[in-house]
Order: structure tokens, then sequence, then C-alpha cells
């Protein structure tokens, strides 16, 4: 069996908060009498990651992700439930796990503006009570691997948005943690960035076995980088699968893009579902399991197609499938 | 410790790219001072007559050195950023570094402190000897001993800052107690020495925080005497402990019940 780097058992955290009634009288009402209204952010959640896994964490909007990050790092007290983060609990000894964790916010900078990054990475170092020569040698490997030789010296305020979200991986690596916790890492920057991001990660995880936990609303990220993924919808888990499985599930439907010399007129049938149809061009997805590519291809006429493009569905398409699912 | 200092020191060099803007800043202080120089002049017939104890020039002194702890203090920029941290949800982002949260903004504020307390402090000083010619009497051991307290000052200071800031885990918004404390300050803490007070209200300043964070050092300096000194560095460490304690408190109960919605 693996070492579980995290484990998560019946996690629970209900928020309270204030309710008005609309206008101004229930303005005045307020003041006298106020009402709170529960929410049930995260409803009993289990589940555990392997060291050295990358897991992809994610959910639409408002679904629980932030706040069981917040849980697994000491921020917030859970109402019930245990977790267990490289066998600490986060609510007993938040400072003891600190030292085992590492944190990126995409949204949020926790390097100092007006210094450099090397200043930034000594900062951290001495935050984590790491000595001076081990620092430096530190601070040169991640230099050397997240290539920032460029503009180590030049004050962060002054960097591009990628070169920034990559100091902040370094600062938070600094200290070698055994969990990377990055929510939304690659948020706001340009394909190529998020690409060199992606890789950089990657080669992190590969060469430190460091355990990564990410969140993001980017299906490249989760693409690129997860082996597992874990879906949250209403502060519970709706899907806990491999990548390969999620794809494989949804891979024996087809999206048929087709350029038609002539009209064709097409309607739905078993195992065919327009999707789009402006006349010469169509898109049809196709359900393997009850009729073949090929069968859509006859229907469509070869004859009459000037060009075709098959695919698998996305997996954005998935994902949002599986949100709308569970609604 | 190292940790702080580290943080202590980062918060210095990032000051020293403002000195520029710490001088622009010097400009409301150069006219409170000024105004108050007038005042005093007006006053005092005489600058050698005494009144309540202080002559002309020792009361201009005691003006000057309470407005540089004053000023240097930046505490209403303080109590913002704290007030805005916990409402706003960005504290969790110091909840999870291995560092104390009010060891962080304490030592980090000290940093931005030390910076503008120098600059307002030479600047002070150069337009006290312009104005009145000359300093009160000092001594090495009694220079020593006011940047002592005037540090111990900025410390308590510092700290009660925190702790009304740290109120915004219970009320929606700290700053109105901020506004308060600061007009406190200045009217019985700044501009007026404790004796200038009748009575009952001099005895109760005489046991209050302003005789730590503002009376303390500026009367050490403008009339140096042992026994106040014993009296001064007394009565800031009580109240550097109880201010500690109930920020700790705050803290801790504050943390407890923390609600960081959404992303």
């Amino acid at each position: 069996m693996n070492e579980k780097a995290i484990i998560v058992k019946n996690l629970s955290k209900t928020f309270r908060v204030k309710e008005k009634e609309k206008g101004f009288k229930g303005s005045i009402k307020s003041i006298f009498k106020t009402k709170y209204r529960e929410i049930k952010a995260v409803n009993d959640l289990s589940f555990d990651v392997d060291k050295g896994e990358i897991l992809a964490f994610i959910g639409p909007n408002g679904a629980g992700k932030s706040t069981t990050i917040k849980m697994l790092t000491g921020i917030l007290f859970p109402d019930q439930g245990t977790v267990e983060v490289m066998g600490i609990d986060p609510k007993k000894k938040r400072k003891k796990l600190a030292y085992e964790i590492g944190t990126v916010f995409g949204q949020k900078e926790q390097l100092w503006t007006h210094l450099t990054p090397y200043d930034n990475f000594k900062f951290f170092g001495a935050i984590y009570d790491i000595d001076d020569y081990t620092v430096e040698k530190r601070i040169k490997e991640l230099k050397d691997m997240f290539e920032l030789d460029e503009f180590i010296n030049t004050p962060v305020r002054n960097l591009s948005l990628g070169q920034r979200i990559r100091c902040e991986i370094v600062a938070s690596l600094i200290h070698k943690p055994k969990i990377l916790f990055l929510d939304e890492p690659t948020i706001g920057l340009d394909p190529v960035v998020k690409e060199n991001i992606r890789t950089l990660i990657k080669r992190m995880n590969k060469e430190y076995h460091t355990t990564v936990f990410l969140t993001s609303h980017d299906v490249g990220d989760i693409e690129k980088l997860c082996k597992r993924i874990i879906i949250v919808n209403h502060g519970q888990i709706v899907l806990d699968d491999s990548m390969e499985n999620l794809k494989y599930h949804y891979l024996n439907k087809k999206i048929v893009e087709a350029k038609m010399k002539e009209k064709v007129n097409l309607n739905d049938e078993d195992g065919i579902t327009i999707l789009k149809d402006k006349g010469y061009n169509l898109k049809i997805e196709v359900d393997t399991t009850k009729r073949s590519v090929g069968d859509a291809i006859k229907l469509l006429n070869p004859n009459n197609i000037i060009d075709i493009n098959i695919s698998n569905i996305p997996l954005e398409d998935i994902i949002s499938d599986i949100y709308k699912r569970d609604k | 410790m190292r940790k702080y200092l580290y943080i202590f020191k980062s918060e210095v060099m990032t000051n020293m790219q403002y000195i520029f803007n710490l001088l622009v800043g010097f400009i409301s202080y150069f006219i409170l001072i000024f105004i108050f120089l007038n005042l005093w002049k007006y006053i005092y017939s005489d600058s050698n007559e005494l009144i309540n104890g202080y002559n002309m020039n020792q009361m201009i002194w005691y003006v000057i050195i309470t407005e540089i702890l004053w000023m240097s203090l930046g505490g209403r920029k303080l109590c913002r950023k704290i007030c805005e941290d916990v409402r706003g949800g960005n504290i969790a982002y110091n909840i999870n570094k291995p560092y104390s949260y009010i060891g962080y903004i304490l030592s980090s504020h000290l940093g931005s402190v030390v910076v503008k307390g120098s600059i307002f402090t030479i600047l002070g000083m150069l337009l006290g000897l312009i104005f009145l010619g000359k300093f009160p009497h000092l001594t090495l051991f009694s220079i020593i001993i006011v940047l002592i307290t005037s540090l111990l000052a900025t410390i308590i200071n510092t700290l009660f800052v925190i702790f009304i800031g740290l109120f915004s885990f219970i009320i929606e918004d700290a700053n109105p107690f901020w506004w308060l404390y600061s007009k406190v300050i200045l009217v019985f803490g700044t501009l007026f020495p404790i004796e200038y007070f009748p009575g009952i209200i001099k005895t109760i300043l005489s046991y209050s925080p302003i005789y730590a964070v503002s009376y303390g050092p500026a009367k050490l300096f403008v009339d140096f005497s042992i026994p106040n000194m014993v009296n001064v560095i007394i009565v800031q460490i009580i109240y550097l402990i109880i201010i500690y304690v109930l920020c700790l408190l705050i803290y801790r109960k504050g943390v407890r019940k923390l609600n960081v919605n959404g992303g």
C-alpha cells in the first residue's frame, strides 16, 4: 500500500452568514434582530492522497475547494471529521505543519513586492529556520530549476505575472515542503507561460517527489499535470477517479465535425446527436456504444464531405457535464 | 527570534526605498511644530518662566519628541491594514506560516517605524536647534535611556494599535476605535504634558498608557532624573506585558471563529 500524505475523514464545515430582509425596513429590522443562515461549505468529505501524487481537486465556484484547502493547511478549524497531513493534525499543530507544507495562491501575493526575489527567498529561509549556507544552496538549486537567473535581482513589483508566479512557487519550496498546495497557480497567464509553469511543476514533482494538491479552473493544468482527479460540488465529492478512467468513460463519445458540399438534413437519432447544424457545417456527437463513426459518416454521405475532423470530447466539456449533472 | 529580526530587516529594506515619501510627510510635522512654537512663545512672556514646571524651551522640546513618537508610528495605516487583513481574509495567508501573526505584524511594523523615526528624529532635532538654539541638558546616559524608552513606547503603542485592529474579529470595523485612541493620545499625551491637567485627570493619566507611550520618553528628554527613569521603565514593562497578553487573547479567540469565505 502506498504511504499517505493526506488522510481526510468525514470532514465538515458550516459557515454562519448574516441575512438581511430586503429594503430599508429590512435594514432597520436587522439592527434589532440579526438573522443567520447556515451554509454547509464542506459536507462529510473523505479522501486520501498518496505521497508523491499530483492530485487535481476541482469544482465550480463555491463548491468548497478553498475551504477544504484552508482546513488542510490549518487556517480554518473543521466542525467535524479528522484531517491528517503528513501525520499531523492541522488543528492542533499548525506551526509544526507549516514546516511540512508549501502554499501558492495564484490570486494572493506572498512575496514582498518591493524586495528582489533573492531577498525574498532569503526571507523565507529565515522564516523556516534554515541556516544561511543551506538557503544559499537551495536558492541556487531552485534558481536553476525554475530559470530565474535573469530576474533574481529585480524587485518583484517589476516582474511580469509569469515571472512572479515562478518566484512564488520557488518561495514556497525553499523549506523543502513534502506537500505543495497550489490554488489556481496559472490564473491570468498566457498559454506559453502556463505551459512553462506546468513543466516546472512536473519537474519538481519528479525530482523532489513533492506531493502536489492542485486546484484550478484551467483544464489544461489538470490534463497536463494530474493522474487523479477529485471533483467536489456542494461540499461533497461527486467524482474521485483516475484521469485515465475519466477520459475512458467519455471516450466512447466522439465529436465529428464536417464541412459539406451540399446541405444535408439530419435529425437526432439513436446514438447520434446534432450539436450544431449550419447547413454546410455540421457538428455531431456519436455514441460509439450504439453507432459506429463509420455509420455517422455514411449518413453524411462520404462523397458530400469536403473536410472532416473526428475528435474526443474535450476534458473541459466532460467536467462541465459532471458539474451540471450534479445540480 | 532570528525570523522576526529578518522580518524587521526586510521591512527596513522596503522602507528605505521610500525615503522621499517620508520627507514629504515631514512637512506636516514641520507645520505642527511651527504652530506650537509660536503658540508657546505667545503664552510665555519670558522664556525662563515656569508653567507647571516647564520653561518654554522644555515645552517645545516636549512637543517635538512626542510628535516624533506619534508621527513615526503610522498607527492609522497599521490599524487599517489589520482590519482589512481580518475582514478580507488575508490573515489566512499569515496563519499558515511558522511565525506568530502578532510577532510578524509587530516586527514588520517596527521596521517601518525605525526608518521613519530615524529620519524624523534627525530632522526634528535640527528643527528644534534652529528654532530654540540649544538642546535641554543631556548626557550620553540620558540619551541612551531616552532612546530605549522611546523604543519601548513605540512597541507598546504598536501593540495597542494591533489590539484595536484585532477587534475586527468581533465587530465589523475597528477603525472608529482607532480614531478615538488617536484623539485621546493627541490631546492628553502629545500636545501637553500630564502636569498641565487638573487633579483627578492628572492622576488618571499618570497610570494610563499615555504615561508609557508618550509622556515618559519626552519627559526624560526635557527633564531627566533617575527616579523618573525608574518610574517610566517600570510602567512601560507593566503595560508591555498587559497589552501583549490582551493581543494574544483576542487573537486566539478570533482565529478560532475565523470565517474565510470564497476564493
